[in-house]
């Protein structure tokens, strides 16, 4: 591995973060992360020059596959990435391909992905999850939805709402994997009637008059974990004043990107050729909060995404990442209960975070749980993991 | 005989990857693009090596079909990651799937298709082997469990209930694990 620049930035500001003992041990900080809305933080930490406050430089670098993500934060290609929670988790179980030890450096944003059905579904009289389950039943076809990865959030968002709609998606449906730019092009190429992915592709189905918003990830479950700043453990564990520079620069962003005020001017940022590449208009209007679904409906949604809240957002809480575990354990992904809270334990890098949050303010939440509802009124609230897998109905 | 199948939308590329493992006698089972890529097409490839590009997108896709049906999980091998060579030893060590140039040579490449299934097959071994010692050390118990059962009920030895339940297994042509769980199994139903 090639480290072409180790030489000091020109620092802004002195801190104990950046000297002495403190001083990152890694300089130059290779950050992957997709063409997505929610890679904000990221793209902003680099920008505006989050990075070189706390003694730091992040590489971005424009990914194409969640499958060369990962490949990369394995072979060492990427420092850190942003990334699918549930990918971190699937890699580190080892699930469907190479096991390693990975760690989660913060959670990155709540809210914000969608599920889109196609307007033929439309056509069909479908405008909601009890139409989808009665044209199913009545019509039979074989009907294909797409997520963006296995052991993804998009494919656990998906295949829960289509439960909680009655519809068992491994039996009912056929669930195809896609990268999320080509979604929309097969929807209007009919080769699938719905999807599950990050913005602005949701929006981009509407605009390209393909689709419509049949729900928001927040619609399943108001302010959910989504993508995080991943790396692996030895990453974390070789370079932790690094990490730690690299989650303050990323918090600062956030907090930067969660003034409604200020996120125009971030998506102007994050729509250009280097990053998401799209027209500002497609990302900017749900980044404001500003929704519409396609079917003529438009509202303001306070569930919109989020990406600091204070440090709500951010707090690499224990709960959420066993949330995507179970879901794994619920779809048959892991054939067996891992022991699920010593795994998000492992994973999950709480004592870094706090000291970065509080070195820059942020607050940091006293339990490393805490309590959601779900579309369906079921609670989670990190308790009792696997009796939750079990819970559901519609399982594999 | 290593049958390969290659996914690539260039197709001149693909081309050139066919002739080349053609030279070097191998049998290319197909070459599909991204968009012909299903379980189905996959499947009647049944190839034992694949070879993508690193920079298709639609290798997503290929993680999907290969998790959800674990027949066709196969060494994948990536081609296009970083030239230097460090960095394709560093993905070979990785495992499964291997980051290699576009710039390599033919004869190279079957070098590469052999250490990626090579990889391959010792990560399954290494999987199967922990599945294994997994299994055998749930047996050990299940033989520790019955054992400490005769002795109780029979006032045998340690060596005694072992020597009859090795006896017994010996007769009925059974694993001990089997004999052992039948010895636990009526101990409950007495025990009811």
């Amino acid at each position: 591995m090639k480290q072409t620049d180790t030489t000091d930035p020109v620092l802004p500001m002195a801190s104990a973060w950046i000297s002495g003992s403190d001083a990152p041990e890694l300089k130059e900080i290779r950050v992957g992360f997709m063409p997505l809305t929610d890679c904000a933080s990221l793209i902003i930490a680099h920008v505006m020059k989050y990075d070189e406050k706390y003694g730091i430089k992040i590489i971005p670098s424009r990914e194409v596959s969640w499958a060369n993500v990962r490949d990369k934060l394995i072979n060492g290609e990427l420092h850190a990435a942003h990334v699918l929670y549930g990918l971190i988790y699937g890699v580190h179980l080892g699930i469907g391909g190479q096991k390693k030890d990975m760690s989660v450096l913060m959670n990155l944003n709540n809210n914000g992905q969608g599920i889109t059905l196609s307007n033929q579904l439309k056509k069909r009289g479908v405008t909601g999850g009890a139409a989808l389950k009665n044209l199913l039943d009545s019509e039979r076809r074989d009907y294909t939805f797409a997520q963006t990865f296995p052991t993804g959030t998009h494919a656990m968002w998906l295949y829960y709402w289509l439960a909680c709609n009655g519809i068992h998606p491994l039996n009912d449906v056929s669930i195809i994997t896609l990268p999320p730019p080509q979604m929309v092009s097969n929807m209007r190429m009919d080769s699938v009637d719905g999807f599950c992915a990050g913005e602005p592709w949701n929006n981009c189905a509407i605009y390209e008059k393909a689709g419509f918003t049949v729900a928001t990830t927040q619609d399943i479950w108001p302010d959910h974990p989504e993508k995080v700043l991943g790396c692996t453990a030895e990453f974390a564990k070789k370079y932790p004043n690094s990490a730690r520079a690299l989650i303050m620069a990323v918090l600062e962003a956030s907090k930067y990107i969660d003034d409604m005020a200020n996120r125009r001017k971030v998506s102007e940022i994050i729509a250009g050729k280097a990053y998401i590449d799209c027209p500002v208009e497609v990302i900017d209007q749900r980044m404001e909060g500003k929704y519409e679904d396609g079917l003529g409906r438009k509202w303001n949604d306070a569930h919109c995404l989020k990406f600091c809240g204070d440090g709500a957002v951010n707090f690499p809480y224990l709960s959420d990442g066993m949330w995507f575990l179970t879901q794994h354990r619920r779809w048959g992904l892991l054939k067996q209960d891992p022991d699920y809270l010593a795994v998000a334990k492992e994973i999950n890098q709480i004592e870094l975070y706090k000291q970065a949050a509080s070195q820059v303010k942020i607050a940091v939440p006293e339990d490393v749980m805490r309590t959601s509802r779900l579309m369906d009124g079921t609670i989670w609230n990190g308790h009792d993991p696997q009796g939750y897998a079990a819970s559901f109905e519609i399982r594999a | 005989m290593k049958r390969i199948l290659i996914i690539d939308d260039a197709r001149d590329r693909a081309a050139w990857l066919k002739a080349s493992l053609e030279l070097a006698e191998y049998v290319v089972a197909g070459v599909l693009s991204w968009e012909q890529v299903d379980e189905r097409s996959i499947q009647s490839a049944s190839a034992d090596v694949i070879i993508v590009d690193a920079n298709a997108p639609g290798r997503d896709t290929l993680e999907q079909i290969s998790l959800m049906s674990r027949t066709l999980e196969k060494p994948v091998v990536v081609l296009g990651g970083q030239k230097d060579s460090q960095s394709i030893q560093a993905a070979m060590r990785a495992g499964v799937s291997a980051y290699v140039s576009h710039e390599v040579e033919g004869e190279d490449m079957s070098g590469i298709i052999q250490v990626a299934a090579a990889r391959f097959a010792e990560h399954k071994r290494l999987r199967d082997e922990l599945k294994e010692a997994k299994s055998q050390l749930h047996e050990r118990k299940l033989v520790d469990k019955a054992k400490n059962i005769l002795m109780q009920s029979r006032g045998f030895d340690e060596a005694e209930a072992y020597r009859r339940m090795r006896s017994m297994a010996m007769k009925k042509g059974k694993r001990m694990a089997e004999i052992a769980e039948a010895i636990i199994l009526s101990d409950e139903l007495g025990g009811e």
